[in-house]
């Protein structure tokens, strides 16, 4: 392969072309690798006037999407955690829609279960927690699943370490992936009555006598309707009606020594299978609340369905859905449109990840690489383009670095998404994990010359190009797919 | 001026336009004021090398969550205090160092108390602003963007840089220690800053061939995220060509293990983000504004021992990082600063914790500071209709202080407005 002649019109570049632009410089931005697709167009407008400067290159990649094997493997990167080339093949061949069913109408996989998770007292290393997760993730059947499970960690979150339970944070990866595709009305019991939650959140310590605001707060805020659709007073008030949710009694408790020099044993609680939080009508509050504008009594149902009825919670909960899928910055209408739907199928999950994968601007050609991979979504993919058996212990420790600890989200807001994947620090921390990955990668690589097609559209920069082709050998060349800004973007 | 091209009169509007930066979108949540930081920086080049008034530095210390001001500076001698808090009030008030009659610093503050002592540590009491939001992440942005009417998207020391600093040329001149993505405080579309989460594997393993042909990969990239990926990789390869050299000429003067006995597990390495500014600072990298993050101040629950926990983390870090500039003879060129988006609810609730609050006390701490109290003692007794504390000090009359009188920057341009003085350094520039 080698660089097309800057003068050579053998590519189709330069939508939209900007006036004052000679042909030969929208070529020269545009110019392709031999893989035969225009990679690059500039963009419009007062991007022109920095075109000239060193970082900002003025340019946009050239969508492929109007094929119908880019819009697959557009569909692909953002709802998967990556796909090998049967995977790729399947999809292909089922185009699509058939692709959009499938995703969203196969039952999950659920993971294999997780032998340490019933120590007594619940205390083990996160890392075996991690590891267990990301191991599912690089062998699932059913990958979309795990990345509405990440979806849903990020949105309902809660932190090993507050938690203080690891038993407890098992339990929520489990519920939250049999919930993912539900109906929000009943994901909202489920995740106020979850015991990591009830932890997190501190709900399960607050009673109607002294009401913790905590749950209550960001409930509204966080979970279902978004600041400044709600008063001060609303808080107060809720954190009263949801009181006296309790975590679940131990069905034993186990002797364990836990310093063996002064043989100390401890009784810890032991669990023998998942269990929700009880409600202890002792520790509620009663009498009436005014919330969200009514007056009466109020019990942990009534708060949800009265957020329910709030006309912000679906557009808050499909905007989220949106920047997660579809674009950093969705329209007003955009988002409105899906939220419509969402409240007409009430709250529907398959409804709403429907319209958005069906919608005209999940494949518009603004949306193409428009969303940055989260760190575990990068590392994933990695693993499964090149087909590694890669341990799911690389992967968990390198997450870190990147920005994303599973079962350790930075705050209770989850992971930022996007731009702020990008700094000086992550973006070397996802080139060493390329580097780390391919030292691992024994015998012999897929094609990489494959892999620009199959996991890039043959859409490179001239940039990524020109190093591909001068690299000199496969494994060089992985390097550079890997460590690329187009492998970074979905 | 270094009139390069006529790019820096680009308007800001322009950007806006070219959709190029992330506004609050529908559903903007706390992240969407989060512009892209130094996108593109290297387009906007503006030289402000007349911008740079003194090499004063300074170090911002987040106390995240929401850091207990009862608990933090002590009210020794109200019995309010006691109704209010019938289970934290005792300890907190019978272990507490004194400062005096009134007031004492929490019991884990040793090292802060010693340099209380020396009239290194000015504390201002009772800062917010009017009509406080009770959303962790309104108020981060508030105090972040130092506007509490949520307009402006920039960050006050990411405006610092874009206004005062030629950050663009010399990309270590903002950086955030110990973190992997830049804190919204540092965040300005014109402003250049470095991330580094952990100098130890600050680098590329794959050596110089890597650092060299992700440079090459690295340039003219296309898209949105373009400038971003670009500046965020020859950022990271200047750094650490600056850190080679300084590492190798660094020895630390002061122990930064850290020596606190935890309760709760934590995530936190104050001490290492510290040592990491303190490397910056003492080698002369020309480092001005730093950013180090403590988090888990959200104590609703079991305060007492968790907040207890991590006032001994601030006090053993800054305590070393102190220690360590003196010992470099910088210790007069640092400022040292904490902040956090609010203080707790003066009463406590059924989880031995505290809910969310307002008005609480900042700690200034190192050579330039007149040491004392400063503002205004809040009262336990007439608090706010949210049963909160009420402020008397502007956060934005403490970042004006540090600003004009610190740094000697234009902190009307800074902030779009001056605010009343609160005089706690000991000789502020005069601008």
């Amino acid at each position: 392969m080698s660089l097309a002649p800057l003068d050579e019109p053998a590519v189709a570049p330069a939508v939209n072309r900007p006036p004052g632009i000679t042909r030969r410089q929208a070529l020269a931005a545009a110019v392709a690798t031999g893989v035969g697709v225009g990679a690059i167009r500039l963009l419009g407008g007062s991007m022109q006037q920095i075109a000239s400067r060193q970082a900002a290159s003025g340019t946009d990649w050239i969508s492929p999407l109007s094929s119908e094997s880019a819009r697959v493997m557009h569909l692909l990167r953002r709802t998967t955690m990556g796909y090998n080339a049967t995977q790729l093949e399947a999809a292909l061949s089922d185009g699509f829609d058939k692709t959009v069913d499938r995703l969203i109408e196969t039952k999950p996989a659920e993971p294999p279960a997780l032998a340490v998770a019933y120590t007594p007292g619940g205390r083990f290393a996160v890392t075996d927690l991690q590891q267990w997760w990301i191991g599912h993730m690089l062998t699932t059947p059913t990958p979309f699943a795990e990345r509405m499970t990440l979806f849903w960690h990020g949105h309902f979150t809660s932190d090993y370490r507050k938690t203080a339970d690891d038993t407890f944070m098992y339990w929520q990866n489990l519920t939250w992936r049999r919930m993912a595709m539900s109906d929000l009305r009943s994901m909202l019991m489920q995740v106020t009555t979850d015991p990591a939650m009830l932890r997190y959140l501190d709900l399960a310590t607050s009673t109607g006598q002294s009401p913790n605001e905590n749950y209550s707060r960001e409930l509204m805020e966080l979970f279902t309707m978004g600041a400044g659709n709600y008063a001060e007073a609303d808080v107060r008030e809720s954190a009263k009606a949801l009181a006296g949710w309790q975590l679940p009694q131990p069905d034993s408790y186990a002797t364990v020594v836990v310093d063996k020099n002064n043989n100390v044993t401890r009784k810890l609680p032991v669990y023998s299978g998942q269990k929700s939080g009880v409600f202890n009508a002792r520790r509620a509050y009663k009498g009436s609340v005014t919330y969200l504008g009514k007056t009466g009594e109020l019990d942990t149902q009534g708060v949800i369905d009265r957020i329910l009825a709030q006309p912000a919670t679906a557009p808050f909960i499909a905007g989220k859905v949106a920047q997660h899928f579809v674009t950093a910055r969705p329209s007003a209408t955009y988002v409105k449109s899906l939220g419509d739907t969402f409240r007409r199928t009430k709250y529907d999950m398959k409804s709403l990840l429907r319209a958005v994968f069906t919608s005209a601007e999940f494949t518009s050609d603004q949306s193409y690489r428009g969303l940055v991979k989260s760190p575990t979504e990068f590392m994933v993919h990695t693993a499964r383009a090149l087909g590694l058996s890669l341990g799911s212990k690389i992967v968990a420790g390198s997450g870190s670095g990147m920005g994303q600890s599973l079962f350790d989200p930075p705050d209770v807001n989850g992971w930022p998404n996007n731009e702020a994947w990008i700094s000086s620090n992550t973006v070397v921390e996802r080139v060493n994990f390329a580097t780390a990955a391919l030292a691992q990668a024994k015998g012999t690589l897929p094609s990489a010359s494959d892999a620009v097609h199959k996991h890039l559209d043959g859409v490179l920069s001239p940039q990524t190009a020109r190093l591909f082709d001068e690299a000199p050998d496969d494994r060089a060349r992985w390097f550079i797919l890997l460590a690329s800004p187009e492998f970074q973007l979905k | 001026m270094n009139r390069e091209v006529g790019i820096s009169q680009l308007k800001r509007r322009d950007f806006l336009k070219a959709g190029l930066v992330f506004g609050a979108g529908a559903s903007g949540l706390a992240a969407g004021y989060a512009a892209v930081p130094d996108a593109f920086a290297r387009a906007v080049y503006a030289a402000k090398k007349e911008g740079m008034a003194n090499d004063n530095i300074l170090v911002m210390i987040q106390l995240a969550g929401g850091n207990d001001g009862l608990r933090t500076l002590v009210p020794l001698a109200d019995p309010t205090l006691h109704d209010l808090r019938p289970k934290l009030a005792g300890p907190m008030v019978s272990q507490a160092l004194p400062l005096n009659a009134q007031y004492g610093l929490n019991h884990n503050l040793a090292g802060i108390k010693g340099l209380w002592d020396k009239g290194k540590v000015a504390i201002v009491q009772g800062v917010g602003y009017p009509n406080p939001t009770f959303s962790h992440f309104e108020s981060i942005r508030i105090w972040e963007t130092g506007d509490p009417t949520r307009r402006q998207v920039d960050g006050w020391l990411g405006r610092t840089l874009a206004t005062s600093y030629d950050s663009n040329g010399h990309p270590l001149t903002g950086c955030a220690c110990g973190a992997t993505d830049a804190p919204g405080a540092l965040r300005d579309l014109q402003a250049t800053l470095t991330v580094i989460q952990n100098q130890k594997t600050f680098g590329f393993t794959g050596g110089s061939e890597v650092e060299a042909a992700v440079g090459a990969l690295y340039k003219g990239t296309p898209g949105i995220y373009g400038a971003l990926f670009d500046t965020a990789i020859a950022t990271a390869t200047e750094t650490m060509a600056t850190l080679r050299t300084s590492a190798s000429t660094y020895q630390p003067m002061a122990d930064y293990t850290d020596k606190v006995k935890l309760v709760y597990s934590s995530k936190n390495q104050l001490a290492a983000a510290l040592q990491l500014a303190a490397e910056l600072i003492v080698t002369g990298t020309g480092v001005k504004l730093l950013h180090v993050t403590l988090g888990g101040f959200d104590t609703h629950y079991t305060e007492l021992n968790r907040h207890d926990d991590l006032m001994g983390y601030l006090d053993s870090a800054v305590s070393a990082f102190y220690q360590d500039l003196a010992a470099h003879n910088m210790a007069d060129k640092v400022l040292i600063a904490t902040w956090s988006e609010f203080g707790r609810r003066p009463r406590e609730n059924a989880s031995g914790g505290t809910d969310h609050g307002a008005a609480a006390p900042l700690l200034l701490i190192g050579d330039p500071v007149h040491g004392g109290l400063y503002g205004e003692e809040p009262s336990l007794t007439s608090l706010d209709s949210t049963g909160n504390l009420k402020y008397a000090v502007d956060f934005r009359s403490v970042y004006q202080e540090i600003l004009s009188g610190h740094l000697g920057a234009d902190s009307t341009k800074i902030l779009g407005a001056p605010f009343d003085r609160v005089s706690f350094l000991k000789a502020p520039v005069a601008v």
